[in-house]
């Protein structure tokens, strides 16, 4: 790490720590909604609203290749340490990279790019959810033994095969609704400071 | 619940379980907790792993949220154990609700809490770097263990803030509570992460040396028996 222009600084590194720690804080009082069944299937959608804020502002800092897919690597090692699927690291690995590629054609600084990057961005979040589709079955059983046959009956009814399709279109639009939360607070609040 | 954390110790003491073993300790019970059942084994696996959290906070003097968190987690799992096995149909599900918020989350966070209470960020990056993990993963990890006691702060304070100048609302709407305590925080957390690289850059991280250090951090009897009795919870929920 030194200190060129185009490289990681630890300056970066900071900003993404400082991000990720606002970024877990609102994800996780958020996802305690995901306790009611139904909501459980929303949950991604939900949550790429309200995270939105603070990733628009990270988004503003960021300027270099690398910083999103670091992001993305902690919220996976995170959410593995907190003992959600282990789908989800792959997932966030992959969207923060994807996210990242999307950012680098805009040079980090077209907002409306950033916009659509938080679309690309949140679709990590189907990770948690993931499993209800993929070993569909096994997962529900656990959820059986796990959570008790009702919830688990109503978690199947509300959730046919064709509903993760829906889901990601869902989750990605979601993402760019809080993208576009997160403009309008960065034009009004930061703008106005400085500050982005 | 009061929450802070040292950037280094003066005194010399060592933190109570080397940083490897308590993120050990969060993983497993995070995997216990999160996905175990309700009967059988995994009750008795979930019933001791939650259990954990309590005795640490004990041994590390916090008395009051230890017994709190023990409270909390003793009706929950009398709960778990009685009241979700009989009952059936919506009843069923509104116990597994309420117990389940407080089972499935409550005691990874605690784990964590002890892990950021005895840590501190100097022992918890020479244990990353004995693990060999990259500094570009290990220097956010480790702002963002030390930023959220930052961010419960700035959070109390732009309350009082407000309270001060009589700008709160007694039920302000979702967007409101977002806009109004959100934002001031948020900006306050871009100001001190400024501030923050700026301290790093004069201690130095930015450079490419190895970087040196005064805490010991190893693994002791403690570290081992607490190792042997994670796995074998971590090996019997894997095999039932």
């Amino acid at each position: 790490m030194d200190n060129k222009k185009n490289s990681l600084t630890v300056k970066d590194c900071i900003n993404i720590g400082v991000f990720a720690a606002f970024y877990i804080v609102i994800f996780f009082v958020t996802s305690f909604i995901g306790y009611i069944p139904i909501m459980l299937v929303v949950l991604s959608v939900l949550c790429g609203i309200v995270c939105g804020i603070p990733l628009m502002v990270f988004f503003s800092k960021a300027h270099v290749f690398g910083m999103v897919t670091i992001f993305g690597i902690i919220m996976g090692l995170f959410m593995l340490v907190m003992g959600r699927p282990w789908y989800s690291i792959l997932t966030a690995v992959v969207a923060g990279v994807a996210a990242d590629l999307w950012m680098k054609t805009g040079e980090y600084k077209s907002i409306s790019k950033a916009v659509i990057g938080s679309g690309i961005f949140s679709l990590w979040m189907l990770g948690m959810i993931m499993p209800l589709y993929f070993g569909r079955d096994a997962y529900l059983l656990s959820v059986a033994e796990g959570y008790g046959e009702e919830f688990a009956n109503t978690l199947e009814k509300i959730t046919p095969g064709w509903s993760f399709v829906l889901l990601v279109v869902l989750t990605f639009v979601g993402g760019i609704l809080g993208g576009l939360l997160g403009k309008a607070v960065l034009k009004k609040h930061f703008k106005k400071a400085g500050m982005a | 619940m009061d929450f802070s954390i040292q950037t280094f110790k003066t005194g010399g003491e060592r933190a109570l379980l080397d940083p490897r073993t308590s993120i050990l300790a969060i993983v497993v019970i995070g995997a216990i907790m999160m996905g175990g059942k309700l009967s059988g084994v995994e009750y008795v696996l979930r019933v001791i792993s939650c259990m954990i959290p309590a005795v640490l906070l004990f041994v590390i003097k916090k008395y009051k949220t230890a017994t709190v968190y023990f409270l909390f987690m003793a009706v929950t799992m009398i709960l778990e154990g009685t009241a979700v096995q009989i009952t059936s149909g919506s009843l069923n599900l509104v116990f597994v609700i309420i117990s389940g918020v407080v089972s499935r989350f409550i005691p990874q966070f605690m784990m964590a809490y002890c892990f950021l209470s005895y840590t501190t960020v100097s022992e918890f990056i020479v244990s990353m770097e004995k693990m060999h993990a990259p500094s570009f993963i290990t220097i956010p990890m480790s702002v963002m263990f030390r930023f959220f006691p930052t961010i419960s702060e700035e959070g109390r304070c732009v309350m009082e803030a407000m309270k001060m100048r009589k700008t709160s609302k007694k039920k302000p709407s979702l967007t409101q509570k977002l806009e109004y305590e959100l934002v001031p925080v948020m900006m306050q957390s871009v100001r001190i992460s400024d501030e923050l690289s700026q301290a790093a850059m004069t201690k130095g991280l930015g450079l490419d040396r190895k970087r040196t250090h005064i805490c010991k951090v190893g693994f002791r009897l403690i570290d081992y028996v607490m190792i042997i009795v994670l796995l074998t919870c971590l090996a019997l929920f894997i095999i039932y």
